[in-house]
């Protein structure tokens, strides 16, 4: 099937007043525009699944300063925010047993700081902590799933799976008992209808079973929530664009 | 109530205080003078991101910092207790022992500290740099309330306790292993206590002091690091000897070797006073044009009150050149700001370093001077702090 990349205009009525203030705003996106090419693989190409797809935006404003801005946001004109978490939340969750194969992802402690600071993996997945620095550092995490409290010498490596889902309420939040200002999370999911944005704040979930979703937005390390109630259906791709500004720092949970 | 509305209402709560603090000082400017609209940040190279509760260096604008940007250390946890009937007990050798409640404190007359308070391990390393901010505390002095006790003939020491507690293991793994419930505490001399500056504190730029910085008393020691200024102090015991706590007598003690005619002898301390130090806080740059990329740095500096006199920043392997001092605001214990117009770089990496010099000509040590070098503890880690940055042309 052809790839439907309609970005513009919008069908869905939501995302329209979206894309309207992000089109006023950001024209200038536009023109950036990377080009996908990925080639759709035999089942990516079902007919029986959607897409959703869009940017991450933050919105400056420069009489509320968000302190991480310059951490996350390369381009302030622009607004394009890296390293949000997007995933679409079924209304219903699946009962089918997953049927994901595990993967393993790295986390590296480096000039004192975990990297990537944010990750998003499968139920069964597992992470494999590295310490690059030359500089005895720790890996911990209370959870109500699993804890875990790891001392890592220079070099060394420590796998650790991640069994069950916490969602996006409840991420596991990694730390070093040595330097407490060194901080990543790691979002476990039970299902693969999510992303990790990067520099340019784009996000594509492919393959997603037509349905009635919450689209939402983390991002744990500058504080920032979003959400918004979206339909996915069958052979379409749906263009929503995540418009965050300061009101949405420490928003108060819906 | 969730941990980030408590956090936002913070927030929220800490913004009120400042303005009020910065009506009641009516001090002219709190954000870099030199600093114009068409500088851009320069992101010093291989540093972790700042999180919250941490001095954000780059971002440093405002002579008293903002409480999301205070950091906290305890050792024995951050106590849990009711504020509600919370009383200060001044106790052993002096004539008259007292008991205090909040109420009390209070009504006791008010002082405020302008103050710049840092942890001792600040700067060990990269991962630990930001534990520093400065205040206005406000509370009653604490030397009166001792001379209306009474101190006996013998006192010696003045041991401040907290509601903190903890088991601490004592010659552990030995025969000899000794296990023992202790109160965290920390010591000050007579002469050291009764300086007219200190305070029993109950706000923070005008604010009630938050819990993880020591609500509802805490002890402010002008001019000594952190350690010395309990938090959640409940017990004031007046003593005929060494207190030697954990934190006085075993952790929070400088090990240096010291040259003595040509030998080096190592010598233990016990952390007490703050040391001169200045850090590059931030570079900016303007647009490249024909003689190369317009630099400027800008910074802090602070010591125990001695006095800093004069700050220099020196790039790559250049000489060292006078930083323009902030003249206000400034306050004896508390950091002084400057800047300084480092010219036109080249594009490319560059290490760009502060030194502070005090009235005394004593000049903030670099990592390879003796008294740094022959540290083999991470207290007091004031040496000159090289920061690295790349301009693109
Ligand atoms: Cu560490």
């Amino acid at each position: 099937m052809q790839k439907t990349r309609q970005r513009r205009p919008l069908g869905n009525p939501i995302g329209a007043i979206v894309f309207l203030l992000a089109v006023t705003t950001f024209a200038a996106v536009n023109a950036e525009e990377p080009q996908t090419t990925e080639t759709p693989t035999g089942s990516e190409a079902s007919q029986d699944a959607g897409t959703v797809q869009g940017t991450v935006y933050y919105h400056p404003d420069p009489k509320r300063k968000w302190r991480y801005q310059r951490f996350y946001v390369k381009n302030s004109k622009v607004g394009q925010l890296a390293e949000a978490v997007v995933v679409l939340t079924p209304e219903k969750r699946s009962r089918e047993k997953s049927t994901h194969k595990p993967q393993t992802v790295t986390v590296d402690q480096k000039n004192f700081q975990f990297t990537p600071e944010t990750t998003a993996i499968q139920a069964g997945d597992r992470v494999k902590f590295l310490n690059s620095d030359n500089q005895v550092h720790n890996v911990r995490s209370y959870h109500p799933f699993r804890s875990f409290n790891v001392s890592m010498p220079a070099g060394k490596e420590h796998v650790e799976t991640f069994a069950k889902a916490g969602r996006i309420k409840r991420p596991y939040q990694i730390g070093c008992v040595y330097h407490s200002s060194m901080r990543a999370w790691i979002y476990v999911f039970d299902h693969p209808n999510f992303q990790v944005t990067k520099t340019d704040g784009q996000f594509e979930l492919k393959n997603v079973p037509p349905g009635k979703y919450k689209l939402e937005m983390v991002h744990p390390a500058g504080e920032l929530q979003w959400s918004q109630e979206i339909e996915v259906n069958a052979g379409k791709t749906e263009t929503v664009d995540i418009n965050v500004s300061p009101d949405d720092v420490n928003k108060k949970d819906s | 109530m969730t941990d980030q509305q408590t956090r936002r209402d913070i927030l929220k709560a800490g913004a009120t205080g400042m303005t009020a603090a910065l009506a009641q000082m009516s001090l002219p400017s709190f954000v870099f003078p030199a600093q114009t609209e068409d500088e851009d940040l320069v992101p010093f190279l291989d540093m972790p991101r700042t999180g919250p509760n941490r001095l954000d260096w780059e971002t440093l604008d405002e002579w008293l910092t903002p409480q999301d940007q205070v950091f906290s250390v305890q050792h024995y946890g951050v106590p849990e207790f009711e504020t509600e009937g919370f009383q200060l007990e001044i106790t052993g050798l002096v004539e008259k022992p007292q008991t205090l409640s909040l109420d009390d404190i209070k009504a006791m007359p008010k002082q405020d500290q302008l103050m710049t308070l840092e942890c001792s391990g600040n700067g060990a390393s990269k991962g630990f740099m930001n534990a520093v901010y400065n205040s206005k505390w406000t509370g009653t002095p604490l030397a009166p309330i001792l001379k209306q006790c009474g101190l006996k003939p013998e006192a010696k020491e003045i041991v401040f306790f907290g509601v903190d507690r903890k088991e601490e293991t004592l010659r552990k793994d030995t025969k000899r292993e000794l296990k023992v419930e202790v109160p965290f505490g920390r010591s000050l001399s007579v002469e050291d206590a009764m300086n007219l500056n200190l305070l029993l504190a109950y706000e923070r730029n005008g604010e009630p002091i938050e819990h993880r910085n020591g609500a509802p008393i805490r002890l402010i020691v002008p001019g000594w690091y952190g350690i010395a200024n309990v938090k959640w102090l409940k017990r004031i015991e007046v003593r005929d000897r060494r207190y030697m706590g954990r934190y006085m007598g075993r952790d929070y003690v400088t090990v240096r070797g010291e040259r003595k005619d040509g030998e080096v002898v190592f010598v233990e301390s016990s952390v007490t006073r703050m040391n001169l130090k200045s850090i590059v806080a931030r570079v900016t740059r303007q647009a490249t044009d024909d003689k190369g990329v317009p630099v400027k740095a800008y910074g802090a500096a602070w010591d125990d009150g001695t006095g800093v006199k004069q700050v220099e920043v020196k790039v790559d392997d250049g000489p060292w050149q006078t930083a323009k001092l902030d003249e206000e605001p400034h306050a004896k214990f508390s950091w002084t700001f400057f800047s300084i117009d480092l010219g036109h770089l080249k594009p490319g990496k560059h290490t760009i370093v502060s030194r502070a010099i005090d009235v005394n000509g004593r000049i903030q040590p670099s990592a390879d001077d003796d008294e740094i070098a022959l540290k083999k503890t991470y207290w007091e880690a004031y040496q000159q702090w090289p920061r690295e940055i790349e301009l693109e042309s």
